[in-house]
Parts: C-alpha cells; structure tokens; sequence
C-alpha cells in the first residue's frame, strides 16, 4: 500500500494514472520510457493498479501486464479526462512522462478535471511546477531565498524584449518557458538576431525570457531527490565538458565532476538542498548552476521539478535507481524506510559513491538533416547518447568515441586532413557537432592546449587529458615504426589499454606507419593479431561492479563495466555464471535516425524471456536512455562498448553460451558475422542467413532461384555499367550504398542531373562498395510481413500496410494492422513469397520482410533477418509478443503460438511516426527514401479512421479547426485531392491555395481563398507564413513536386514556416486523404470517440 | 609522462602489490583505510584524525583541482582546503594522480605537494581490490616501499620510538599527543568564549566556531581544564583508539559535573561517552566517506554527513540519563548522543564537513548560539 494517507483511507487497491511523454522527439527521448517503466515498477510493488496513458507503442511501459491497463492516447488533457470517466481513478502522477506530462497536468489541474473527478496529483504541487515553469515566478523564488539568479526578464511582447536586453546589455540569451529541450533559445548579439528568436518563440510559448549572458562559465548539474518529510538528498552532480552555451542535452558531460574543488561541490550541493526544500519538490529534481571558472561566484539557470534526461543519465552513472525510488517517494514512502534495490544493504537515503568516471556523448544526425545548421547553442539537436564507463578520463573518453561513432576506430580515425589553422579555429571558437574532432585535430596538429582553451573555454584539465592521448598515439606510432607488435612488452600492452586504446585503433597505427591500407579488412585483421599478442602476455580487461558505495559494503549488484585500470575481477561473478545457461544480448547502442526506443523494447523482452526460461540474461548496451541498461532488466548488465572486441572479452569472461545479435537493431546485427568468424555462437539465425540477407547479391540470387521478383538492380563499379543499367529501366532510380539501415544517402534520381550529383556523394558514403542503383516504381503499395521462423518454417507472420505509396522510408511512413485495402490475391503472394523466403534462407528467429505491389504484382525490396522496428507496433496491435516468441525459438524452443488471424483483430492498430523538425531550424520537413523520424506513436480503436485520427494527434498533427493551406503539388495530386477538397469545406474549414492549387479548386467550383507565394507580395493575395504566424490556418498540406531533397521550391518556405510556427503539417497525399477520409467520418471525433484499452498479449 | 620510481604496497597479511612512486622518495607504514569521497583529498591528507593511516582514496582521479595554497593563521577563518597545517596520513594509495592542476585555486599538484611534505605515496594500483581487502580483513596494515627509497618517513618526535620493521598501529599508541597543539592560541571574536580541547581539531570547527560568533581558544590536550574561562567546551575530532588517551577521559568527566554546554566531535563525542561511563569498541570497518546516512532519534529525519571513524560508541553501554541523539540509517549504529537534562551533546560524525556535506553544520550554530 501506499503511504500516503488519502490513498490509504481508499480501504482498497488505489488507482493511479502514470501519464507518458508520447513519441520520441529531440529534447524527450528514451530517457522517459526508463522512468516510466520504473515508476509503473515501483506503483505495482505497492500495490495499486497502473493506468498508463502514453502512445508510444514501441516502449516497455506501454507493454500490457496484470494490473497494468495501458490507454495508447494522446497525453492531451480532454483525452485523459476521458480515461478519467472511464477509470475513475484516485490519483495521477505527472513526474515521470517529461514536459508533455507535466505539461498536461498543469493543464488538468488549471481546467479544473483533476477536481471534478477527485484525481489527487501524487508529487510535485502543480504550484511548485509553474514557478519553475514561469521564469519570473522562479526568478522571484530564487531571490526570496538569496539564490543568485542571472540578470534576467520575462518578456511577453517584442518591445519588452528589446528593452530587456538593451537593460541587460548584449550578447544576451534568450529562452523560450513552458519548454524543454531549449526550444525556441539562443544567443543573440544584436537587436537583429534578437528577433529572430523571439517571434518564433513567442508564437507557440506566451513569454520569453532574456537573460545575461554567461559564455565560458562552467555549466554544472545536480540530481536531487526530497521526500515529504523534507529529508533531501544529491544523487550525483555532472559537470558538461563543454561550458555554458551549449545546451547540456548536447554537450558531453562529465559525472563526478572532475574539476570542482570541494568547496564548490559543496556549495552548489547546499544550493540545491536549499532551492529544492523552500520549493517543495517530493520526488526527483534537477538543478542547473552556471560557476563562474575564475572564483566562487554562480548562479542558477534553472530547476527541472521532474524525472529528466539528466536523472536517466544520473542514474546510470550512480547505480542509483532514481525513477525507482522516486516513484516510492510520491506515493508518501520516505527516504529513511525505503531499501536501495541494487546494493539491499543500504537505504534509500544516501548519496552514491561512484569508483569510476563516466562521459556522456551525444550523437546527432545532423548529416541526415539536409539543410541543418550544425551549430550548437541552447536548442538542443542531438537525437541520442551514449554513456561510456572507465577508471580514468581517456580509457573513458575513448570508449565514448567508439560507442558515438560505431565501427569506427575512435579517436584514431579523425585525422586532420587538409584544414587550415583558420577554419580549425573557427570550429573551435563556434561550437558545432564536430567541436571534440576539431580539438582532437588541433592537438594533434601540435597547437598548445592554452590556445584551444581560448578558443573553447574548455576547461584545461579536460584538454590536459586528451593531451595525454594524442602523446600517447604519437608514441605508439613511433614504437610501431621500429617494432613488430611480438617486441611489444607486457607493461607496454597494459598503459596502452589503460589509455583507451582498442586492438582496432592500435592495429590501424601499426597499418598507418607501415603506408598500408587501412580498410575495415586489414585493420581487424592486425587487430587480431594484436588481440593475440597482448593476451599472450595476460593483458586483459577487468570486470568491477557499480555499486553505489564504491566498494564500502558488499553489494549484490549486478551493473559490470570492464577496465584495465585494476588487476582482478570483482568476486562472486564467476560462482554465478555457471550454474545455467548463458545468453548475451546485444543491445541497440546509441538512438538515432532509424534505431529508436523500438530496439530496446525487443531487447528487454529477449531478456526477460530468457529468464522466464531459466537461462541467464545477460545485457550488453551503452545507451544511458533505455530500459535494457536497467539493474533489473536482466541478470547482469555490462554497460559498455558495442565493439566486436568488447563483446568478445565479455564472451571469455562470462563463459557465454551465445549471443543474440537480432534484437538491437542493425549495430548488434553488424557484428553477428565477425562474432562467428571468432566462434562464437549466434543464437537463432546462422551466419550464412544472415550474410545471404544483408549482402545484396547473395540475397538477389535467392529470390531468382524462388522466382520472386524485385526490383531491377545493378551493382555498379563504373559509370559504363550505370548508364546501361538506367537506359535499361528508365529514371526514376534509387541510388544507394549497401549496408545501411536508415537510408543514409540514398536518393532517388529523376533524371540524369540528380543522378550525377547523387554518385558523387554515394561514393564518399561507402568508399568499399559499388554504388548500388535500382529501379524505384511509381505509386506502389508498400507491404511489410513481421514475423518469427523456426528451421526455416514460418510460425507466425503478421502483414501491415503502408498509407504512403513507396518512397516513403518505412521508419517514415504511416503503418496499419490489419491492412485496409490490399487485394486478398496481394496478400496471398506475400505470405507465399514469404514462406519462400524464410525456407530459402532457414530463417530462425524474427524476420521482417518489406514488398511492393503493384496491381497484385509484388515485389521484395528487402528481408532483414533480424526484428524490426515494427516488432512492438505489430506485437502490441495483434497481441503476440514477437520479441518473446522469437527468443523461445532463439534458444531452441518451439513456442506454442496463438494462432494470428488478422481478420478477426477486434481493433484497427495505426503507427505514425514523429518528426523533429521544430528543433531542426533550416530543415525542409519533406519525406523521403532516408528516414527523417525520430520516433514513432501507435493507437488502436474500433476503425481504422478513429485509430488514424489518435495517431495523427499523437504525432503532433493536431485537427483542424480554422483553416488549411495546400499546395498539392503535380497534377495527378491535385486530382486525388479534389473531392476531399470540397468536403473539407463542408466541415467548415476554410482553404487558402497557392496559384496552382487554387486555380484547380475554382476550376472545379471548390471555394478557396489564393495565397501569394511567401516573399511575392501580390496586390490582395495574403502571404502565406503571415497566416500560419495569425494562426489563421492551422494545417499545412504541402506536397512537393517530387522526391527529389535538395529541390529548393518555394514550398519550402511555407513548409518551415509551419514548423517553426508549431502548425500542423502533411506532406504526402496519400496521408492527407486518409485523414480527410476519417475528419468526414468523425466531424466530431473527439467527443464520440470512447477510448479503448489496449488488450494483454494473449 | 616522465617515469617514475616503481613502488611496492606491502601488506600485513603478505600480499603486495606493485605501483609507481609519487610524493616523496621514503618507506612509510600504517593502517590502511580508505574514503570515499569524490572531493576534498587536500582536507582529508590534512586532516589530524588520519595519523598514523595509510589513506587510499576510492574515486580513482585524484589531484585534479590541485593543492591551494597553505593558509597564514590570520588567513585561517576564510580559507578552505587545509585541515591543518600539514599531511598527517603516513601515505596515500591512489589509482591516478593529474599530472596538472588548472583550478583557480591550486598553487600545486598533489604529487609536488606529497614531495613538500615528505610524504610518500603509490599509484597504479587496483584500489578497489584494495578496498575489498580492507573491508574483509577487518585491520590490514600496510607499507609504502619506493624504489631507492631514501629513508623511512618520520613519525611525530613526541610520541615514544617506532620500530620501522613492524607496521605503525595508530591505535596502539596515544597519538594524540602527535597531533595536538603545543600552545593555546586564539581564532575569532565575540563575546562568547569555546574552549577546544584539541585531539587533533580540524580547522573548519574553529572556522564554523568562529563564523557563528565565537572566540575560539584552541588548547593543547593536556592542558589543565579546570582553570579556563569559557562559556562551553568542544571536544575534537582526533586520531586513534579513544581510550588511549591518558587522563583526558577523567578531565572530561570533571567537566560533566559541571553545566557549561559540551559539544563532541568524533573523538571528542566517543571521549564523551568514555567520560559519562559508556565504553567503545572497535568497528568492523569504519565509516570513512562523504555519503553516510543518520537520523534524528525519534523523528523521521534525516542527514548526510561526513565521517571518518574506526571506534564506537557501544550503546548498550550509555548511563540512564544520556540518551541516544542520531543513528545511522544503514547500521543503525549510534552517531550521536546527549544528556537528557544538562546541555551536552556530541556527534560521531562530522558537522563541519570539510571535505564532504555541510548538512549537520546547524549542530555547530544551535550550540554556539545556546551558550
């Protein structure tokens, strides 16, 4: 029971709603599924029923179990009020689902739903959460309290922010409340650029805040935990790398801090107790400092009243289960009486020891942006992070840079190439995601840390160390100029790799001294001749356990991480490993474009079938914002490197008896072939299935052997072979590298200008393969088949239908299950073909298996032998767990299946995915063949209109209720548009066109109002950003002529103007329609829609 | 990275472990005991109460805010860093000491100032096996061999002669004597007057003595108590084995026949108990870190504090009217007693902090305000 009293006097099991922070976007990742998960954890622990309102279908919190009930809905304030009709529940808590909970709570609170339906609000006061929300309010707070607080003012207009700033005196920053992720922040030096971050600010957030500016200072976190009795503790602090002015989601950080003294620790420490206590924080809480690098002096930047990116990273860095025990705080626990679960010794009530440093690093996409600017400020751009564990700053640091940049061999492989000393001290001086190679080029170019630190602001002692290793490379090069890696000594071998060094980077030295090639083959194959050497002389890593007291008690923990700053293994490691039979899963590694949340969910579900069948589970990730990376996600937990020789150790070590590389993504699914050339064992699908799936040919040559077709398609290694190959087919065709996961530099080339411009940046992609080049089919259905074989037979395989016509990247496209509108005779062929397939391949395991179809012809574009994003969407909607079925046959076991018949499914399930392209200023928000998303959201209802309708909402495509903007692009557009367009109308909702769109309209008598293009002033036409800024329409329909990226039309404009102005946007026709189809059906959807509960796997 | 000298951690149960010199060149012994704090290494070397002990640090980087300045005894009330005027551990154990300080504070490394002191100290060495050790060992002795060591680190010249063949048990010896003033002196102004009796005070009491508006007059341990003129006592923290500390404990007693407001620290708090008739034992492993959880006796309160303790008080053994006042929340030993009805009070752990939280700092300030 809880202790809180209200909840107590229930006489019954209370009911609470856990409210989610909905996709995953820029500045709310995965970071949210780890709390919630932990919080849904700890609220069924003691003993209440969960109700968990979140549309992210691809988490574990959204996974249905006994008494959890899981509501796939917006975390909107009238569709929570509706569960609370349906669920009358006792009480909610908004701490653990990020700014959109929390956001939504204040929402509730203020319209009264939360009274109305007797919902007490578990946590935070709503009270306390506003005056940290409203910077003025917190600003006043701070200065009650005789906290220091930047020179600062909140400005609800333009004008009051020109005075404010010319009060304070530029350069002043600028953000944006009511928002995370910094959205809508920045520098500015001047009235001009002011400006321009203020309008758009203003337009989605009612005040703005101009602050002085602090450039250089110091930006330190502390992590903080208050119970309601008032006893308050510190988790850890963090100190970022890199100093204030980058947004701490996107700098590299530190935890400990390592530069503080202990009188500056223990003052922000006080700071934080202090500020937390007087605003009445009980649960987790997250303070930003600014300190002054020169004296004592600091002030507070801002205070987070709930679990965060930060608490997530903080946790994983302490060994303290922060969403854990904030969740039993909240329910009235306090501190005193509430057991640590990792160490089962200590209390609650501590504050972590770490023994250890770890360095986060974000990783950005912004490569994958076409048209981002790379410049990093207070907005934050990253889309993921990596945690990197180690017992000295460059064993850490290099680990980092091997978890960011994934088959790479670190820091070895940015070499300075041709830069001059201009542009490097400009990329020093203007942070950008590639600041830490620039001052890695410049140390190795010789230039004097002091310099670097002038230009940076980063603190020298940081620099100092990545000093260390730059002198370290320079000497191994040198030994290896005289030597063979066999005259490398013992003591040698082990301050190399106490310095971070892998085999990989030292054999790419060896290779680089000696003027060989340096090509993935030749460097793993001096890597494993080094890995041999070293071993020879007992080089080896350690394993020590995270355990929150740094080894004053004896913990159970089970949290590893391997170093070669030690000389032996924590005890009780090897006594555990050999009583049953052992399983390494491999984790997804770092998000990004194309590997989200979705590959944690698998992971952890392999995990925990894995002990639900009395195998040991053991976990290897890195990623600081995932369940999986969770103490009690598995049996052991190594939070390390995804490297072949990382996995290797731990195989060696932990007496593996195989490893599944199929439920991470593709990282994992990248290794499954070099692990078995070392001969380890692959669970579920054998090597050659994997290698005849991933390499085109091999895969080719099977589908003509089973006479399915495909896609034309040539590899091509000169310009000869590509010019027949297009005469052949006829543009458009794909151009593509192999190997790749989320479309990184594919394009399609409509003609033969696009198509030379594409080679070219093809061939920088992937410099050891030939340029693949396909034939791309005009107005295909794409189909996917999700499933699980066994022996090359397929247990159960599940079809889902695009609404988007092929060309759009299947991360991008809108999904549905059951299909809608597929020829019986299509979905025939694909189960056919399918069956074809896994027999040809002896599929073993989770497969998913993508067509096109065309008028009952289908075509394969591609099988990956491994899950699929789809997995949970698919898993959740037809209520198998595919993730769990294919582990049972992983580890050799027939599962006995319900038998999936999709026809008889008493609910539509739709998956949409979820764009970041507010935070991604510059960006044209157009779909293609390369994946833009950064998340995804899936509902399911009665029809397929009432479930689109949830998934258009829950990825932020609100309904319209003024007036839409189109542009429907070419004419076979425009007349799939047509008779929407009137019915449209007759909802009420008014049309703006631009010239072609609106002549066609009136040609074909629909009223519509002609918009000028943006920046054409015409004479009675309205410019169409002014009406997205007036809000006088708020959804754009935009369809770009075609899918060519870097086409730089006037819709363009229009289409950033909607997301810098937060209005709802659809780029594709096919996806308009089917929401045109289900506005119709429903003109008043959210009033008759019932919500429905998402069904337990059965 | 210039070489450095190899160096061997000898311990008493026969295991050694080989490492790399840093500090000065000399043989020390000791007992090994370990912290672990994250910051404050320059407080904890300087701390008195580590005399005689071989300090192993847990957080693996150690040094890389550097070393401040000493400060003048006028400059003593608004400095920060230094717990006494010099390194009172017999050696340090580290895993990694930064080679450079950059801090706007640091006048030194840790390895510049090690050698200043005439202190040795390894590193490279597995620290965490080291700690395991500690703890399962219950008392593990150790020495610092250097390479070409040129001589052996002198123990303070007021206690008795050492044998440097066997390894220094600080607890064996009254060591006390090594670490108190020779001379009263005075910090701070004010109209109330705190007599210190210093076994080894740390400066941050007379700091925090001092800062709430106290004179502080700082006397030797011996000194006779019975002719101060003062409004109330503190007892200090201090080094080794509380009962080996000659007559103090019946000069303490003394005191207890009297009103005036008595605060203990640390040793002074197991002194205290000594004096009211209790007794003390010796812990399986001491609380030596910054993150030691206690609560208020009989409230749900709660505390962080900063400790440095191998000795404790056994509660079975308090008299009938003294009462338990703070006891740890992790195992539930006693972290504070007082006197049901006269003004005495004192804490095992540490409210001055220094290294470590400042949480318990209000104990100082309530006791220099009820005088």
């Amino acid at each position: 029971m809880p202790k809180n009293q209200a909840l107590q006097n229930l006489g019954r099991k209370p009911k609470i709603v856990l409210l989610g922070s909905g996709g995953l976007t820029i500045g709310q990742a995965g970071e949210f599924d780890y709390s919630g998960t932990q919080a849904v954890k700890s609220l069924l622990d003691c003993g209440n029923e969960v109700i968990v309102i979140n549309p992210n279908i691809a988490t574990v919190q959204t996974n249905p179990q006994p008494g959890v009930k899981i509501y796939l809905y917006p975390v909107e304030p009238e569709w929570v009020e509706k569960v609370f009709e349906i669920e009358k529940p006792d009480a909610i808590v908004a701490g653990f689902g990020g700014q959109t909970a929390l956001n939504c709570l204040i929402a509730l609170s203020d319209n009264g739903a939360l009274k109305r339906h007797s919902v007490l609000n578990l946590g935070t006061p709503v009270e306390t959460l506003k005056m940290t929300e409203d910077r003025d309010l917190f600003a006043k707070k701070m200065q009650s309290i005789g906290m220091p607080i930047p020179k600062s003012f909140a400005c609800g207009t333009e004008e009051q922010a020109i005075k404010a700033a010319s009060d304070i005196g530029y350069p002043v920053i600028v953000r944006a409340a009511f928002a995370c992720g910094g959205l809508g922040s920045g520098f500015a030096n001047n009235e001009k650029q002011l400006m321009a971050l203020v309008r758009p600010a203003l337009a989605s957030s009612p005040q703005v805040l101009v602050e002085r500016s602090l450039r250089g200072w110091k930006e330190v976190e502390y992590e903080v935990m208050r119970d309601s009795q008032g006893n308050t503790i510190t988790i850890c602090n963090m100190e970022n790398f890199d100093p204030l002015g980058i947004h701490t989601g996107d700098s590299i950080v530190v935890c400990p801090s390592q530069s503080l003294s202990d009188e500056e620790y223990q003052m922000l420490r006080n700071a934080a107790i202090k500020i937390i206590d007087s605003c009445g924080v009980v649960g987790e809480c997250n303070v930003q400092y600014a300190l002054n690098p020169d004296n004592l002096e600091f002030v507070v930047i801002e205070v987070n009243a709930r679990l965060s990116r930060s608490s997530a990273l903080a946790s994983k860095a302490s060994g303290y289960p922060i969403a854990y025990i904030a969740a039993q705080v909240v329910q009235g626990f306090d501190l005193l009486e509430i057991q640590n679960p990792v160490t089962g010794k200590t209390c609650a009530y501590f504050e972590p020891a770490l023994d250890y440093i770890t360095i986060k690093v974000p990783r950005w996409d912004l490569g994958k942006f076409k048209g981002a600017s790379r410049r990093l400020g207070s907005t934050m751009k990253s889309v993921g992070e990596i945690m990197a564990i180690g017992r000295s700053f460059p064993e850490a640091i290099q680990k980092a840079v091997r978890m960011v940049t994934e088959n790479d061999t670190g820091l070895a492989a940015f070499a300075r190439g041709d830069v001059s000393d201009k542009e490097l001290e400009i990329t020093l001086s203007e942070p950008t995601d590639m600041r830490f190679y620039a001052v890695i080029s410049a140390l190795r170019s010789g230039w004097d840390f002091e310099r670097i630190h002038e230009l940076t602001h980063i603190d020298k002692w940081f620099l100092s160390k990545l000093q260390e290793i730059i002198k370290a490379e320079m000497a191994i090069k040198s030994m290896f100029a005289h030597k063979d890696h066999s005259a490398v000594s013992s003591d040698q071998w082990r301050a190399w790799k106490k310095l971070g060094f892998s085999d990989d980077q030292l054999g790419r030295y060896l290779l680089e001294v000696k003027n060989q090639k340096t090509d993935q083959a030749s460097i793993s194959r001096e890597s494993a001749k080094i890995r041999q050497a070293r071993k020879s002389h007992n080089v080896l890593p350690v394993v020590k356990k995270i355990d929150t007291t740094a080894g004053e008690y004896p913990a159970k923990s089970n949290y590893l991480y391997m170093t070669y700053h030690g000389d032996t293994s924590d005890p009780g490691l090897v006594q555990m490993m050999q009583s049953r039979r052992t399983a390494l899963v491999l984790g997804s590694g770092s998000y990004r474009v194309g590997t989200s949340v979705e590959f944690d969910w698998c992971a952890v579900s392999a995990s925990r079938k894995l002990q639900e069948e009395s195998w040991r589970s053991v976990i290897l990730n890195c990623n600081p914002e995932t369940v999986s990376t969770d103490y009690n996600s598995s049996d052991s937990l190594y939070f390390d490197e995804m490297t072949l020789e990382r996995v290797l150790d731990i195989c060696e070590f932990e007496k593996i008896d195989g490893v599944i590389t199929s439920m991470g993504g593709q990282l994992p699914n990248r290794l499954a072939l070099p692990l078995a050339r070392h001969g380890v064992r692959l669970l579920g699908h054998d090597a050659n299935t994997i290698d005849t799936a991933e390499d085109r040919s091999k895969f080719s040559r099977l589908l003509d052997e089973l006479g399915i077709d495909q896609p034309r398609w040539v590899a091509a290694r000169s310009r000869e072979e590509i010019d027949q190959f297009v005469s052949k087919v006829e543009f458009p065709v794909l151009v593509r590298p192999s190997y790749v996961l989320s479309g990184a530099a594919m394009n399609v080339a409509y003609d033969r200008v696009s198509l030379d411009q594409y080679l070219s940046m093809a061939e920088t992609a992937s410099p050891d393969y030939p340029v693949v080049l396909s034939e791309f089919l005009l107005g295909a259905r794409e189909i996917e088949l999700d499933g699980i074989a066994q022996n090359g037979e397929i247990l159960t395989a599940i079809v889902s239908e695009h609404i988007e016509n092929a060309g759009v990247h299947s991360g991008d496209a809108t999904l549905v299950v059951p299909a809608q509108k597929l020829y019986v005779e299509t979905v025939r062929r694909i189960r056919g073909a399918g069956h074809a397939i896994a027999k040809g391949l002896k599929l073993n395991g989770p497969f998913n298996i993508q067509f096109l179809a065309r008028s009952n012809h289908i075509q394969v574009i591609e099988c990956n032998a491994r899950a699929a994003r789809s997995f949970p969407f698919v898993s959740k909607v037809v209520g198998l767990n595919l993730a769990d079925a294919a582990t049972s046959v992983m580890i050799g076991k027939t599962p006995r299946l319900a038998r999936i018949n999709e026809d008889d499914l008493p609910h539509v399930g739709v998956k949409a995915a979820l764009f970041s392209f507010t935070r991604l200023a510059g960006v044209d928000p157009v779909l293609g063949v390369e994946m833009s998303s950064t998340g995804e959201v899936g509902c399911i209802a009665e029809d397929f209109e009432s479930a689109y309708m949830l998934a258009m909402e829950s990825s932020k495509v609100f309904r319209p209720k003024k007036g839409i903007l189109v542009s429907a692009g070419p004419e076979h557009e425009k007349m799939k548009f047509l008779p929407w367009a009137k019915k449209l109308t007759e909802l009420g909702l008014k049309l703006y066109a631009t010239d072609g769109t609106a002549k066609f309209l009136t040609d074909h008598a629909v009223p519509v109002t002609e918009v000028a293009w943006p920046g054409e002033a015409r004479k009675g036409f309205e410019d169409p950003v002014e009406l997205i800024r007036r809000k006088d329409v708020d959804l754009v329909v935009n369809i770009p002529k075609n899918l060519q990226r870097d086409e730089l039309t006037r819709g363009s404009t229009i289409r950033q103007a909607a997301t810098s102005f937060g209005c709802s946007i659809v780029t594709n026709m096919e996806k308009m329609i089917a929401y045109a189809t289900a506005m119709t059906f429903y003109p008043d959807f959210s009033k008759t829609h019932t919500p429905v509960v998402l069904p337990e796997y059965k | 990275m210039t070489s450095r000298s190899k160096c061997v951690l000898k311990l008493s149960n026969g295991m050694e472990f080989s490492g790399e010199l840093i500090g000065a060149p000399l043989e020390a012994s000791g007992e090994l005991v370990f912290t672990t704090g994250m910051v404050g290494y320059s407080e904890a070397l300087t701390d008195p109460s580590y005399f005689g002990q071989i300090l192993l640090f847990t957080y693996p980087l150690i040094g890389n805010y550097g070393i401040p300045p000493l400060p003048s005894i006028k400059e003593l009330e608004t400095s920060a860093g230094f717990e006494s005027d010099r390194v009172h551990a017999s050696a340090v154990i580290v895993s990694e000491d930064s080679a450079d300080a950059f801090h706007w504070s640091s006048r030194q490394t840790l390895d510049e100032w090690l050698k200043d002191q005439n202190v040795p100290g390894i590193t490279g060495v597995d620290t965490r096996q080291l700690v395991r050790l500690i703890r399962e060992e219950k008392k593990l002795f150790g020495r610092v061999v250097p390479d070409n060591a040129s001589g052996v680190r002198a123990f303070s010249n007021k206690l008795p002669s050492v044998d440097p063949a066997v390894f220094f048990d600080p607890s064996a010896h009254e060591v006390v004597r090594a670490v108190s003033c020779e001379k009263p002196y005075i910090i701070g102004k004010g109209k109330k007057r705190v007599a210190v009796v210093d076994t080894g005070v740390k400066w941050n009491i007379l700091r925090q003595l001092a800062s709430h508006g106290a004179e502080v007059e700082v006397l030797p341990w011996s000194h006779d108590l019975t002719k101060v003129d003062c409004s109330g006592w503190l007892l200090s923290n201090g080094p080794g084995d509380p009962v080996k500390t000659g007559d103090l404990k019946s000069r303490v007693s003394h005191l207890l026949s009297g009103d005036s407001p008595i605060l203990g620290i640390c040793l002074g708090h197991q002194l205290l108990a000594l004096a009211a008739g209790a007794t003390t034992s010796r812990m399986p492993y001491g609380h030596r870190s910054h993150n030691q959880p206690v609560q208020l006796v009989g409230t749900r309160k709660g505390f962080i504090t900063s400790q440095n303790h191998g000795f404790m008080v056994d509660e079975s053994t308090l008299p009938r009217d003294w009462e338990s006042w703070f006891v740890n929340a992790n195992d539930q030993t006693i972290e504070g007693i007082k006197h049901k009805t006269k003004p005495f009070k004192s804490v095992q752990f540490h409210p001055e902090a220094a290294g470590g939280p400042r949480d318990t700092g209000w104990i100082i300030e309530q006791f220099v305000k009820e005088l």
